[in-house]
């Protein structure tokens, strides 16, 4: 399309005759349809999987409906409900402290981490490839492998237990906080190697000049990279914030297999996707209600990330 | 209130489900049966985890069979994996895709029926009624949806009490004066608890079928409304509460699903499982140290004790309905069954098949005597959960209430007054 578009520029420019009206029309058609049909495998899928399934919820959030029966519009009752249901509640509240606890994780950590292993050699090589084995494990295995670890019999209290550093095993399973701590630590595990490649290919685009100004002036480790690391992926570091924070609102497998699937006990460990899968889906699914809670999520993402980025406008801003 | 068009339910994922699933559909093709009332034609037959070395040879043997006797039929037999088979259904039902005959249990026909996709076969079939054992056809037949009966009745299962005599005798009960009731099931389970800090009798909440079992009144008599919130619903929770208190069972275990407790039984820190007819086997294979030292009990109970039902439900909307009732009444027929249930360790609900000796003799044999009296318990048996107490979310949320009440967090009256309003929500929310 480009190739065509300059074409015609360059013939005009040089003087020879002007294309007539059909190469020209031929031209904006090319122009217009191409990038379309480039565009149409992925749209289709967007429609299909992303608009179609919203607009879907956007009216179902607004019924009664269930998975089997014809719902009718029954305005804010769903959302009354939401209010009144202690789950929702816990819910909200659960993800709300995953957000809150996990995104400075995940900005912070991975940078350091990546500002640590971003030399050539083969250590570090050997670190970067260690820290992100864990992103192309799928959650389910990493829950497992930590729900036996973490276990009342499992590999972190016996080592505790042999080391005499508590009487009783710790209770990172059934305890409430505990068990969310719990999965918090495993999100920021699993997620490190993901952000330190980001991180690390931010750091390759600072000016090197900028490391050596710093060292000319005398800057220790800490001072150049509070100075010169962090303004350096501050762009970096709000992606990150964005990525995390929707990821970490989300929460869902992590918190589903440290539970065993039940959300802890007396549910005190729902997140808000456990809430609406569990509302949405089944035999007797109530779809109108758990529209309803994924709408309302919607919005306290949306505002997060409008929220955010108002931050970053305000930070660019002189 | 103003109608609204049929959500598109199922959203757009449910739509390329389906669209995936076809294999799944209503099968056959598009000619009815024929007029002369010769079965014929193509149906689908779904099961759940029965494809396997064991199974495998003798559905195919009894498809074969079955379209030997009516040439010009094929029956398309589909297995999928038994998890999240709810959901696997509600995709089909959705998508108007469901398979002609279906295995499932009276809590997933419920809501299928509710909806209008299954057969009333009490309607469709009424001389089927008389070879099934009364109890296999009434649990099929739902109070709540005008009385009809939505599923051919296929195998039952029940089973005693399994217990480890080495950790009774280590914590000062008599292996040989085995509980029966759940009063006596609470009182040795104190017992244990002040002699042995690492053990317990009990290692799961109840389950609704557990309440049945007390003698709680699970449901009205319309079938309607959930009751097990009543005096004898919250007398059974506060047994539960005092155990707790007494450190009957830890914190963990009140999170615990079945398999889960039965992990702690294999591992020698259960003292009581309550199994079904192959439980035995199973611990024979995968923990011959606790084999060594069960002892087997009848079901604990202090009404009657519990048994499952399997049906074989027929789409309403079959093209092939005739063909699709035939087959599910002759796979449930009392020689298919007899055959199937002596290879899957469970119990034929067809009239007359536990009257065979291989339910009624004994030969000594441990499996054979937990066999026996499993037979001699089905006849006692009663199916207590309430077909409509469908989908997990109802036990969910039931098993977090009562959790909640043994920690101190509502009292058990307000613990079960929020499940029973949370599951007539949704039975509501479904009618």
């Amino acid at each position: 399309m480009t190739l065509s578009a300059d074409r015609g520029v360059s013939l005009r420019r040089g003087g020879a005759r002007p294309p007539r009206r059909s190469e020209a029309g031929l031209a904006t058609h090319r122009w217009f349809v191409t990038p379309w049909l480039f565009l149409l495998p992925a749209l289709t899928v967007i429609v299909l999987m992303v608009i179609v399934p919203f607009v879907n919820t956007l009216g179902l959030a607004f019924t009664d409906s269930t998975l089997l029966r014809e719902g009718e519009f029954v305005g804010l009752d769903n959302f009354r409900r939401m209010f009144d249901d202690e789950r929702f509640t816990t819910a909200l509240l659960n993800s709300t402290l995953y957000t809150v606890c996990v995104v400075p994780c995940m900005m912070i950590l991975p940078l350091i981490l990546a500002a640590l292993v971003s030399g050539a050699g083969r250590l570090a090589g050997f670190f970067r490839t260690t820290m992100y084995l864990p992103v192309v494990m799928s959650s389910v295995v990493v829950g497992l492998i930590w729900t036996n670890m973490l276990d009342k019999r499992g590999l972190v209290n016996e080592l505790f237990g042999t080391l005499h550093m508590v009487a009783e095993p710790v209770p990172f399973l059934s305890d409430r906080w505990l068990l969310l701590f719990s999965a918090m630590f495993v999100t920021v595990w699993t997620g490190l190697g993901y952000y330190m490649v980001i991180y690390l290919a931010a750091l390759a685009n600072i000016d090197r000049s900028l490391y050596d100004a710093a060292a000319v002036d005398g800057a220790g480790v800490v001072r150049t990279f509070l100075n010169v690391t962090v303004p350096g992926v501050r762009s970096t570091m709000a992606l990150i914030s964005v990525l995390s924070s929707v990821a970490a609102f989300r929460v869902f497998g992590e918190v589903y297999v440290l539970t065993g699937g039940t959300g802890g006990i007396g549910g005190g460990d729902l997140t808000m996707t456990m809430l609406i899968q569990r509302e949405g889906t089944g035999l007797q699914a109530r779809t109108g209600y758990a529209g309803a809670i994924s709408l309302f999520m919607f919005v306290i993402l949306g505002g997060l990330l409008l929220a955010q980025l108002a931050m970053q406008r305000k930070q660019r801003t002189p | 209130m103003t109608s609204v068009r049929r959500p598109s339910t199922l959203v757009a994922g449910l739509a390329l489900g389906s669209v995936l699933m076809t294999a799944c559909g209503t099968g056959g093709d598009a000619a009815s049966d024929s007029s002369d009332g010769k079965l014929s034609g193509s149906i689908t037959f779904q099961t759940w985890n029965l494809k396997n070395e064991k199974f495998t040879p003798y559905f195919k043997d009894l498809i074969a069979a079955f379209e030997k006797d009516h040439p010009g039929t094929k029956i398309k037999w589909v297995d999928q994996p038994a998890e999240g088979y709810q959901d696997k259904l509600s995709a089909d039902a959705a998508a108007g895709s469901l398979p002609d005959v279906v295995d499932m249990g009276p809590e997933a026909a419920y809501t299928l029926a509710q909806a209008g996709v299954l057969l009333d076969i009490g309607k469709a079939d009424p001389k089927a009624e008389s070879q099934y054992l009364d109890k296999a056809w009434q649990a099929m037949t739902f109070d709540g949806l005008g009385g009809g009966t939505y599923g051919y009745p296929w195998y039952l299962n029940t089973g005693p009490s399994f217990f480890n005599k080495a950790l009774l005798t280590k914590c000062g009960l008599d292996p040989e004066k085995l509980p029966t009731t759940y009063d006596q099931l609470f009182d040795q389970a104190e017992t244990m608890a002040k002699s042995c800090s690492d053990t317990t009798m009990i290692a799961r909440m109840p389950a609704i079928e557990t309440f049945g079992e007390y003698g709680v009144p699970l449901m009205d008599a319309g079938g309607k409304k959930f009751t097990y919130n009543g005096a004898k619903g919250v007398e059974f929770v506060e047994r539960f509460r005092e155990l707790y208190a007494k450190k009957g069972f830890s914190e963990e275990q009140l999170n615990n699903l079945q398999t889960k407790e039965v992990e702690e039984f294999k591992a020698g820190r259960l003292a009581y499982l309550p199994g079904s007819s192959y439980t035995l086997n199973d611990l024979k294979e995968t923990a011959p140290d606790v084999y060594k030292n069960l002892a087997i009990g009848p079901r604990i109970n202090n009404s009657a004790p519990n048994m499952y039902i399997e049906s074989l439900v027929v789409n309403a909307t079959s093209k092939r309905q005739a063909l699709a009732t035939a087959f599910a009444k002759y796979v449930t027929g009392s020689a298919n069954q007899l055959v199937f249930a002596k290879k899957a360790s469970v119990f034929p609900s067809s009239a007359g098949s536990l009257d065979d000796a291989y339910f009624t003799e004994d030969d000594g044999d441990p499996a054979t005597v937990v066999r026996v009296e499993g037979a001699a318990q089905v006849k006692k048996a009663v199916v207590w959960w309430p077909p409509a107490f469908s989908g997990s979310a109802d036990s969910e949320t039931l098993r977090e209430q009562i959790a909640q009440a043994l920690l101190g967090k509502k009292s058990a009256q307000q613990a079960l007054d929020d499940s029973v309003t949370y599951s007539n929500e949704r039975l509501d929310a479904n009618g």
